[in-house]
C-alpha cells in the first residue's frame, strides 16, 4: 500500500518537473502558430484558436533560413567528421596502455574539456587570423568546435575501447592479423555503437554551436543558424512568431533525431555499447 | 629436428619484475606438455611469449626450427586457445572459424568448406550460423577450439581453457583436447593451474614457480620423485603430507614431531643431517592393526564421501589419510598407521632439495 503511494508520488513529481523543463519548448512551438495580436493577449492562450502556419514559410523566405541551415550542417559535419577520425584513433591509444604518461594526457585532455568557449575564443580568434584563417571561417570555426569538442568524445570512445576485452585483438594477432588489422576488424565494429552514439552528441552539440561562429565569422553567408537567429533578435523586436518559428526550425530536427536515438544514447553512454 | 618448440635460456622482465628466468624446454613434435604452477608463476606469460604477444628480455626463442624471437604472431604459425575463448562476438561461429583463413586470403568457397569440415569433427556442424553469445560454455570452448584447428598450426596453445566450464564439463572436455591432439598429431602446451588437468592429459609436465621451472618431466615422475617440497606439494591430491623429523642416534631410523615424537624405524642408512622434512602422501597411509602400527595419532576429522574416507590427525601439523574403505573412526581415538618405506619422500629443511635414501 505504502510502497504504491509513494511510486504514485514519485511519478507525479516526476511529471511536473517534466512539465516545467518542457513549457518552455511548449511555449516556443505554440508561440509560432499565433497571430499578432494572440501572441500579446492577457491572458495568455494555451492554445492558439486561430493557427498561423503561414508563419514558417514567411521566416524561411524572408531570413534566407535554407542558407543558415546549410551552413550549420556544413559545420556539424565537418566537426564531426575531424573529431571522429583523429578521437577514435586517440581514445584507442589512451584505453590500452596504461602508464604514466598516458595518465598525464588524460588529466591534460580533461583540462581542456574544463575551459569555457568564451575564455577560448579571444586566443583561438589571435591565433587564426595571424595563420590567416578567418579567410576560410567555416573551416576555422570547425577546427575551433573539434578542439574544444575532441576531449568530450576522447574520453566517451575510451570507455567504449575498454570494454572491448583485449584478448579479441590478441587472438585477431594469433589468427594471422596485424595490429592495425585488428583494430579495424575487430576492435572497431565492437566500439562502433559507442563511437555513433558520441558522434551524434559531438553533432548537436556543433550545431548548436554559437561563442565560436559568432566570433569567427563575420560575413553573414557563412554563418549558421545559431548566428542567424541571434541577429534576428534586437533590442525593439516584437515579432516573436517569427523568431520562435526560425527556433523551431532550427531546433525539431535535432529533438528529432534525440527523440528517435534516445534509447541507444543512453545504452551507449551507460554500457560502453556492447553487444 | 624433432624439437618443434626449443627454449633456450629466456628471460623475461616487467621493469624491474624477473617475471621468466633462464627457461630451458624443449618440446617435441606431437607431445603434449602442460605448464602447471600457482597463479603468477609465470606460466601464462611463458604461454604468450611462445605465442608472441609478449616478447622476451633474453634467450632463444625457435619454432619449427626457426628463430622467433622478434616475429609477430601473425607470422608463428601457431594457434592459441584462450581462458576466455575470446570468440569475435560480432561473428557468426562459421566467420570466427574462417576468419584465419579470410585474412590469408583463402577462397570463399575454399574456406567454407574447410569451417564445414572442422564443424564436422567438432560438432558444430548445426551451429556454423549462429553467434557465440547463443552458445553454451561448452559450444563455445568447442568453437574456441575448431578455430584453432582449422588452421593446421605448428603447435597448439592452451591458456587454461577449461577454467570457465563446470566440473562435468570440464572432465570431458579433458578427455576430447586429449584425443583431439591425439588424433591430429599436433603439438600442445598447455596452462593449467589444475595439476589434475597436467597429470591425467600431459606427456611431459613443466611445474613453474616464480618464474622458474622447477621440475619437469612424465607426470608420474613428477609424482614418484619430486626434487622438492614444492613439487611434492603441487603435483598429487589430497596434497602431500609434510612432517618435521629427525633422524635417530642409530642412523637408520626417523623421529616424526608430531606433538609428542613418534619413533619410526626405516632399517636403512639414512643421510647425516640431522633434521628433515618427511613427506607422505595420504593414499599411502593404510589403517593397520594396532602392533603393525609405525605411528599412533589421534583421530582428527572423518569425511567419507562413500567410495573414499579421508581421515585428518587431530595433530600438528595435520596428517591426512585416504583410504578406499568404510572406517568406524571417530574423532579423538587413536589411530595405527601404516607405510611402505619405499613411499617416504626425505626433503632437506633448508632447501627444501629432495634427498635420496639407498636401498
Amino acid at each position: 500500500m505504502s510502497e504504491t503511494w509513494r511510486n504514485r508520488l514519485m511519478l507525479a513529481i516526476a511529471i511536473v518537473l517534466a512539465a516545467i523543463y518542457l513549457f518552455p519548448l511548449y511555449w516556443m512551438y505554440i508561440t509560432t502558430l499565433k497571430s499578432g495580436s494572440a501572441m500579446f493577449a492577457t491572458p495568455p492562450s494555451f492554445w492558439p484558436s486561430d493557427p498561423q502556419w503561414s508563419t514558417y514559410a514567411y521566416v524561411w523566405e524572408s531570413r534566407n533560413l535554407a542558407r543558415y541551415m546549410w551552413n550549420s550542417l556544413v559545420i556539424a559535419f565537418g566537426a564531426v567528421a575531424l573529431i571522429t577520425v583523429l578521437g577514435t584513433g586517440c581514445a584507442y591509444v589512451l584505453a590500452r596502455y596504461r602508464n604514466g604518461w598516458i595518465d598525464i594526457g588524460l588529466f591534460l585532455i580533461l583540462m581542456l574539456q574544463v575551459l569555457p568557449a568564451s575564455l577560448m575564443i579571444t586566443p583561438i580568434f589571435v591565433g587564426f587570423s595571424q595563420l590567416g584563417m578567418l579567410e576560410y571561417p567555416r573551416t576555422a570555426v570547425i577546427i575551433a568546435i573539434a578542439a574544444k569538442s575532441m576531449p568530450f568524445f576522447v574520453v566517451l570512445v575510451r570507455a567504449t575501447f575498454m570494454s572491448v576485452p583485449m584478448e579479441l585483438e590478441e587472438a585477431a594477432l594469433v589468427d594471422g592479423n596485424s595490429r592495425i588489422g585488428a583494430f579495424f576488424h575487430i576492435v572497431l565494429p565492437l566500439a562502433r555503437n559507442g563511437i555513433l552514439v558520441s558522434a551524434i552528441l559531438i553533432f548537436m552539440q556543433a550545431f548548436g554551436e554559437f561563442v565560436y561562429s559568432k566570433s569567427i565569422i563575420q560575413a553573414v553567408e557563412y554563418q549558421p543558424a545559431s548566428v542567424g537567429l541571434n541577429s534576428f533578435m534586437g533590442p525593439n523586436t516584437n515579432e516573436w512568431n517569427n523568431i520562435m518559428a526560425f527556433a523551431t526550425i532550427y531546433v525539431t530536427p535535432i529533438l528529432a533525431v534525440f527523440v528517435l536515438l534516445q534509447r541507444r544514447i543512453v545504452s551507449g553512454l551507460t554500457s560502453g555499447a556492447l553487444k | 629436428m624433432t624439437h618443434q618448440i626449443e627454449l633456450s635460456g629466456v628471460n623475461k622482465y616487467y621493469g624491474a619484475y624477473h617475471a621468466l628466468r633462464d627457461i630451458d624446454l624443449k618440446i617435441r613434435k606431437g607431445s603434449f606438455v602442460a605448464l602447471v604452477g600457482p597463479s603468477g608463476c609465470g606460466k601464462s606469460t611463458l604461454l604468450r611469449s611462445l605465442a608472441g604477444l609478449e616478447s622476451i628480455s633474453a634467450g632463444d626463442l625457435i619454432i619449427a626450427g626457426e628463430r622467433m624471437n622478434g616475429v609477430p604472431p601473425r607470422k608463428r604459425g601457431i594457434a592459441m586457445v584462450f581462458q576466455s575463448y575470446a570468440l569475435y562476438p560480432h561473428m557468426t561461429v562459421e566467420e570466427n572459424l574462417t576468419y584465419s583463413l579470410r585474412i590469408r586470403g583463402v577462397k570463399k568457397a575454399e574456406a567454407k568448406k574447410a569451417a564445414e569440415e572442422v564443424a564436422a569433427t567438432t560438432g558444430l556442424s548445426n551451429l556454423l550460423h549462429r553467434y557465440p553469445r547463443e552458445l553454451s560454455g561448452g559450444q563455445r570452448q568447442r568453437v574456441a577450439m575448431s578455430r584453432a584447428i582449422i588452421r593446421h598450426p605448428k603447435a597448439f596453445l592452451f591458456d587454461e581453457p577449461l577454467s570457465n566450464l563446470d566440473a562435468a564439463l570440464r572432465v570431458h572436455m579433458r578427455k576430447e583436447i586429449r584425443s583431439l591432439h591425439d588424433r591430429l598429431g599436433a603439438t600442445s602446451v598447455y596452462v593449467t593451474h589444475d595439476q589434475i588437468e597436467a597429470m591425467t592429459m600431459a606427456d611431459h609436465v613443466v611445474v613453474m614457480r616464480q618464474g622458474v621451472i622447477e621440475q619437469q618431466g612424465p607426470p608420474l615422475e613428477l609424482y614418484d620423485r619430486p626434487v622438492n617440497k614444492f613439487v611434492a606439494g603441487f603435483i598429487g591430491s589430497p596434497a602431500m603430507n609434510f612432517i618435521p623429523a629427525k633422524v635417530g642416534a642409530d642412523g637408520r631410523s626417523l623421529v616424526f614431531e608430531l606433538g609428542n615424537p613418534q619413533f619410526v624405524t626405516l632399517d636403512r642408512p639414512l643421510p647425516t643431517a640431522s633434521k628433515l622434512i618427511v613427506g607422505l602422501r595420504p593414499e599411502h597411509l593404510r589403517l593397520v592393526q594396532e602392533g603393525d602400527a609405525q605411528i599412533r595419532l589421534p583421530v582428527g576429522v572423518v569425511e567419507s564421501t562413500g567410495s573414499m574416507t579421508y581421515i585428518t590427525s587431530a595433530t600438528t601439523p595435520e596428517i591426512n589419510v585416504v583410504v578406499t574403505d568404510r572406517q568406524p573412526l571417530r574423532s579423538g581415538e587413536m589411530m595405527s598407521l601404516g607405510f611402505d618405506p619405499a613411499h617416504l619422500h626425505l626433503f632437506d629443511t633448508d632447501s627444501e632439495r629432495r634427498i635420496d635414501i639407498a636401498g
